[in-house]
């Protein structure tokens, strides 16, 4: 009964990565080269000259500061709605109604929802004319450059908003499925309010925190189109840095750009199989 | 529970539904409105009919609708059977199984996306509706078989041995006990698969290779011509058709909190 | 109406040391009320599953009027179980759920109205038809699902402690309308129970079951005054227990040389052995002086006594007896207060020899 969906995710999975690998590899029969080489990697590397190297390195930095950025900011959003939303109560539960209105986020794929943060935060976006109503601007050229700037902050911004929903219902689900009222025998212990949410809810939710927070992170690292929506020719993150070279009509590229999207595949499982030891100890520990 | 507290949480979570919808609403019924104009000068419906009423954005519409509700299809008809063997047969190598399973949802779809153009282009499935459909799959069926085993490990199977020593037969049972009981989990499964499928760029894009345009797609195209009345309407034509099914889904649900992932 | 046998049973799972059923036999006549009683983890709950065709015995064989039902899979047996959940079908209504196994017959609708209304009325829930199982109560809920079970006339009733889960006076009220209907309807009965006041007060005859095994077999007074083992005793809360060596009905102990039973049961040609008897604790008499007349008493020092309502009882220490001797006198009748010293009077009547294991 298992078969079909094997060989469906598996199968096509798996032959799919093959593919990558292989052409990254070189191994490029049609055009009848069949010999493994490791030269797109090396290509990759700084000083050897050709284009890739001049970009991957900056981009591997960016990506990073991109992906650490928005996981970081849409961690300490979550967690600062919790804290403020439910830090005065001793029963860490999330009011009704809200979990349906955070699923409605769900509805924007992240391709719209990037739509929306150029359209708040253009040059001549909503908040810039917010401002020049207040009187804080001139021009639209006075209004910061967030949408298409080098610094990535229009990426960052629209993961950070898009992830918070995410982390926050995934924070709600963990303090949902205690049953057990911790809160309520730290409060018999004598703990304050503000005492239980630092040694009760907080240690509590944290495993689950971090285990978004690494998703999140490797989602963002892998992505390819908020940054190809809000970002500029240089740097470019991973993915599409990897899709530009493939789309080259340059062989080489290709197979730079092959190498450029295994590499960020590796990366993201490394970091997968990290959250995945995180939560496998913590339930281990409860075995 | 404060007042003010839940008050905050629910400012929050309403704006962040409000605030873009409101920001297309606007873009999409206000085609003329420059800096530095806080509102548009006027309202009209103009704008959007005209949208719904292109045959590009229709084709769109027809096709995105066509991918998400054969993705949805297939995905239930192959994602409840693996997910009842998962959950309830006594498996070898249960682990590798579900590491395969889990292993698309955290792979980024660049990582084989390019690998999965070639291979599609050798299948000759690039281009073709059902090519998208079948990689698709990819995404969703790890999602729904999850989302699945996960409440079909919350089932009771006593209801089918209660059924069974009542008189009814394995078609019975399944037909009369099993279907019904799983029907929430289902509508739940194909909720996720509707959305996953519905929001795909990025294999539509290298597997369409340009004729399969859904509407994700034509958003892409779009941004490059930057009109933001057409960008605005396009984007709430995406978002529209969730959005019901999402409020209909928690309307016939309820229930606590659930994480879909993080697309 | 059925009789249910079952012969050298056993079931055997493949990584286990110990056999779930070793080799049990057990016969239920037609329309008896026959409850298994065991501790959790004695396989009751698993000779049900084993008679309904649930699960499949490693050996042995199950017989409905002696004809075997081994072939026969589950939705064939007529055997129903009823859980300890009532498991009603939550998206039906309580006369869709009652109907349930008509329906699966392809029973003509009009008569399964009919059987539903009678059902209705037998289990006392007339007029709640339409209601759907969340609106009705835990014993509601299993009158429900007994209605449903008895709808098809099956020829065995199977109940797995359909109870439990129940309040005192819900239970006892349900306990006294299962036993009403399965006296009218007369169905073949097996209700498997821990609870050793609901075994004795319904069942026509209680099967002890330890450790995969029957213990004892017999109506209540049998089981309760007269447990053949060791460990069926202790399991029905008795607790003293006295070593010697038994030569006719003289049993030599370390506390003196009692007699035992009736003098006519006892077999004085038989060479004497090494034999355990025991005694309930409230069948032991207490006495401030010693009784001139009576046989079997010995002096005891009381170290305990706790007042329990109805009865008290005192933990006597006896000289000779390793263990203190409990014994359990009526309210009414006990001595209260109680000197530090008593005399026990053992009745030859109330003492028995039990076997070890």
């Amino acid at each position: 009964m298992l078969a079909p969906a094997l060989v469906i995710v598996g199968g096509l999975f798996g032959a799919s990565l093959w593919y990558s690998v292989l052409k990254s590899l070189g191994y490029l029969p049609f055009i009848g080269q069949f010999q493994i080489t490791l030269e797109a990697y090396r290509n990759l590397l700084p000083g050897s000259g050709t284009p890739a190297s001049r970009e991957f390195l900056p981009a591997l930095g960016f990506t990073l500061w991109v992906s650490g950025a928005a996981t970081l900011l849409a961690a300490a959003g979550a967690l600062g709605v919790v804290v403020v939303g439910l830090g005065r109560t001793r029963a860490p539960h999330a009011p009704r109604g809200i979990v349906p209105l955070l699923n409605l986020t769900l509805a924007f794929p992240h391709l719209v929802w990037a739509v929306a943060i150029a359209l708040l935060l253009a040059q001549s976006g909503v908040l810039a004319r917010v401002l020049f109503q207040l009187g804080l601007i001139a021009t639209p050229a006075d209004f910061p450059v967030l949408i298409r700037d080098p610094y990535g902050i229009g990426i960052i911004i629209s993961y950070t908003t898009k992830l918070i929903p995410f982390l926050l219902l995934m924070l709600l689900a963990t303090l949902h499925a205690q049953t057990d009222d911790y809160a309520a025998a730290a409060a018999t212990l004598g703990a304050s309010r503000w005492q239980t949410l630092r040694y009760v809810t907080l240690p509590l939710v944290l495993p689950a925190l971090t285990a978004g927070m690494l998703l999140g992170f490797a989602f963002v690292f892998g992505a390819y189109e908020v940054p190809a929506l809000l970002g500029v020719q240089f740097p470019r993150m991973l993915a599409v840095l990897a899709l530009d070279f493939f789309r080259n009509a340059d062989l080489r590229s290709r197979a730079e750009g092959m190498a450029i999207s295994v590499l960020t595949g590796a990366i993201v499982l490394l970091v997968a199989a990290v959250a995945y030891a995180l939560t496998a100890r913590r339930t281990a520990g409860h075995g | 529970m404060q007042r003010g507290a839940v008050g905050c949480i629910w400012l929050y979570a309403l704006a962040s539904v409000l605030l873009p919808l409101g920001l297309f609403g606007l873009h999409a019924l206000g085609p003329r409105w420059f800096f530095p104009a806080l509102l548009p000068d006027s309202l009209s419906l103009e704008p959007l009919l005209a949208l719904i009423g292109n045959p590009r954005t229709q084709a769109a519409l027809g096709l995105s609708a066509q991918v998400a509700l054969l993705v949805t299809g297939l995905a239930v008809l192959i994602g409840y059977p693996a997910a009842r063997a998962l959950t309830f047969a006594p498996l070898v190598g249960r682990g590798v199984i579900l590491a395969v399973l889990f292993l698309p949802t955290v792979i980024p779809p660049i990582a084989i996306g390019i690998g999965l153009n070639s291979l599609m282009l050798q299948l000759g499935l690039a281009g073709t509706l059902i090519g998208v459909c079948i990689v698709h799959l990819i995404p969703v069926l790890p999602y729904v078989i999850l989302t699945l085993s996960s409440m079909l490990s919350r089932y009771d199977r006593h209801y089918e041995e209660q059924a069974q020593v009542l008189g009814a037969g394995a078609w019975q049972v399944w037909w009369l006990v099993t279907l019904p009981m799983s029907l929430p989990a289902l509508a739940v499964a194909a909720l996720f698969a509707f959305l996953i499928s519905w929001s795909e760029y990025l294999f539509t894009a290298l597997i369409g290779g340009g004729r399969v345009i859904t509407l994700p797609v034509l958003l892409f195209a779009l941004v490059a011509g930057g009109n933001p009345t057409t960008l605005a309407g396009v984007a709430l034509l995406i978002v529209a058709v969730p959005m019901l099914a999402i409020l209909l889904a928690s309307r016939l649900l309820g229930g606590g909190p659930q994480v879909v992932g993080v697309r | 109406m059925t009789t249910l046998t079952m012969h050298n049973l056993t079931l055997r799972y493949p990584r286990q040391a110990t056999a779930t059923l070793a080799d049990l036999s057990l016969a239920v006549a037609s329309g008896e009320l026959v409850v298994l009683l065991g501790t959790s983890g004695s396989g009751k709950s698993t000779l049900l599953r084993l008679i309904a065709g649930l699960l499949e015995p490693t050996a042995g064989d199950i017989r409905f009027d002696g004809q075997s039902v081994r072939a026969l899979p589950a939705h064939r047996r007529e055997a129903v179980l009823m859980f300890q959940k009532a498991y009603l079908f939550p998206f039906l209504s309580v006369a869709d759920n009652i109907r349930f196994g008509l329906r699966v017959r392809g029973v003509a609708r009009e008569q399964q109205r009919i059987a539903v209304q009678q059902m209705l009325a037998l289990v006392e829930l007339e007029g709640l038809e339409c209601r759907f199982p969340a609106q009705l109560s835990g014993g509601q809920q299993q009158r429900v699902a007994l209605a449903r079970a008895l709808v098809t006339q099956p020829r065995v009733l199977l109940l797995d402690e359909p109870f439990s889960s129940l309040d005192t006076s819900v239970r006892r009220s349900l306990q006294a309308a299962v036993r009403r209907i399965q006296r009218e309807t007369g169905v073949t009965t097996v209700l498997v129970t821990h609870d050793l006041e609901e075994a004795l007060s319904m069942a026509d005859r209680v099967a002890l079951l330890l450790d995969g095994r029957i213990a004892a077999y017999g109506t209540p007074q049998q089981v309760y005054t007269r447990p053949p083992t060791l460990a069926a005793a202790r399991f029905l809360g008795i607790t003293t227990f006295v070593a010697g060596t038994l030569h006719g009905c003289q049993l030599t102990t370390a506390a003196g040389v009692w007699v035992l039973g009736a003098a006519s049961a006892c077999a004085p040609a038989e060479p004497p052995r090494p034999a355990v008897v025991a005694i309930r604790p409230e069948q032991i008499t207490l006495h401030p002086t010693r009784p001139a007349d009576l046989p079997n008493c010995v002096l005891g020092q009381v170290q305990e006594q706790s007042y329990r309502g109805d009865v008290i009882e005192y933990l006597l220490k006896v000289a000779g007896l390793p263990e203190a001797v409990r014994v359990r006198r009526p309210t009414s009748d006990a001595p209260d207060p109680i000197g530090p010293e008593v005399w026990l009077h053992l009745p030859p009547a109330a003492l028995w020899e039990v076997r070890a294991g």
